[in-house]
């Protein structure tokens, strides 16, 4: 392994494959760049080498920059999975029409629970309905730019919240433990899609990450 | 000299007159501060990501006697950003000159 891979390989560390695969040939061009002009100022090729390589400087904080540019395996894996609603929903008219009528009919459900006084059971059918609604929803509702797509984020937490506030009660303090370890990998999604924002353009914003 | 942070500014002032690629770039940079700013090279690179993300720069492939190379140049609103920094800069310095000639 030359000096170059081995600062390469701790600099493109947890990046995603394309990411590495941009990083790799910037730094190739560069590193060839520097060798070429401290040889053509007399030294060997070994010292070209070197100076060419300690020129970049730490791999390890060049790899931590490039982490907060560019995407990472994770971020990657998150563009690549992220749209499973999305895909689910879509892949059949029929399965699309049932997915939008179950929290339709919970929600009609509820309302006529309330009025006969079963309000257990239906606040049951709302938290189900409405969780249902936003879940299967979402991807035929508008929301195509970033200004639309911020809103959209923060009524989404608001009815995250009001949810487990009627699921739960005066207990959601309670089983807050219950509540995070149920919604951690929601709350995970929503941070790398944030992180995602920055590094991406607008222009080439897949749906979900309006999302 | 430790310029954190004033990186972005000068890669766009480096680019003000004509597109460059990362290499040149980093040469610019430390001949017209007579070495002084002599700052790791591999930084240099998440910067102009960061740039191009944020739309102050664009970049295009293009090929330099013979070797492909990634050219930027700046966009409009690097322009901008570049100008307000100066500004920004200018009267900074003139502060702390004033304050330092003081002391």
């Amino acid at each position: 392994m030359t000096r170059l891979d081995g600062w390469l390989q701790q600099a493109t560390r947890r990046l995603s494959k394309d990411s590495a695969t941009q990083v790799r040939a910037e730094i190739q061009e560069h590193y060839e760049s520097a060798r070429q002009t401290a040889m053509s100022g007399g030294a060997t090729a070994d010292e070209a080498d070197r100076d060419a390589v300690a020129t970049l400087g730490d791999a390890r904080t060049a790899n931590c920059q490039y982490r907060s540019v560019l995407l990472t395996a994770a971020e990657a894996r998150v563009l690549r999975e992220g749209n499973w609603e999305v895909r689910a929903v879509c892949s059949r008219t029929w399965v699309k029409w049932v997915l939008l009528a179950i929290p339709l009919a919970a929600l009609f459900t509820a309302v006529g629970l309330f009025s006969t006084g079963s309000l257990a059971v239906a606040r049951v059918l709302v938290v189900m309905g409405g969780g249902m609604a936003f879940l299967f929803g979402t991807p035929f509702l508008p929301v195509y730019t970033p200004s639309r797509a911020r809103v959209f984020r923060v009524v989404k937490w608001v009815v995250v919240v009001a949810m487990v506030l009627l699921a739960f009660g005066h207990d959601a303090l309670k089983y807050s433990w219950l509540l995070v370890s149920c919604l951690w990998p929601m709350f995970w999604v929503e941070w790398t899609r944030a992180s995602i924002r920055r590094k991406l353009r607008v222009t080439e914003w897949p749906k979900q990450l309006y999302l | 000299m430790n310029f954190k942070g004033t990186l972005p500014t000068l890669i766009l002032e480096a680019l003000r007159h004509e597109p460059s690629h990362g290499y040149r770039i980093a040469q610019q940079i430390k001949e017209r501060s007579r070495g002084v700013l002599d700052f790791k090279e591999g930084t240099l690179y998440p910067a102009l990501h960061k740039l191009e993300n944020e739309g102050m720069v664009k970049s295009y492939a293009s090929v330099e006697e013979g070797r492909p190379r990634r050219y930027y140049r700046i966009t409009e609103s690097g322009r901008r950003v570049l100008s307000k920094d100066r500004a920004q800069w200018r009267e900074m310095s003139q502060a702390v000159t004033v304050i330092l000639g003081e002391a």
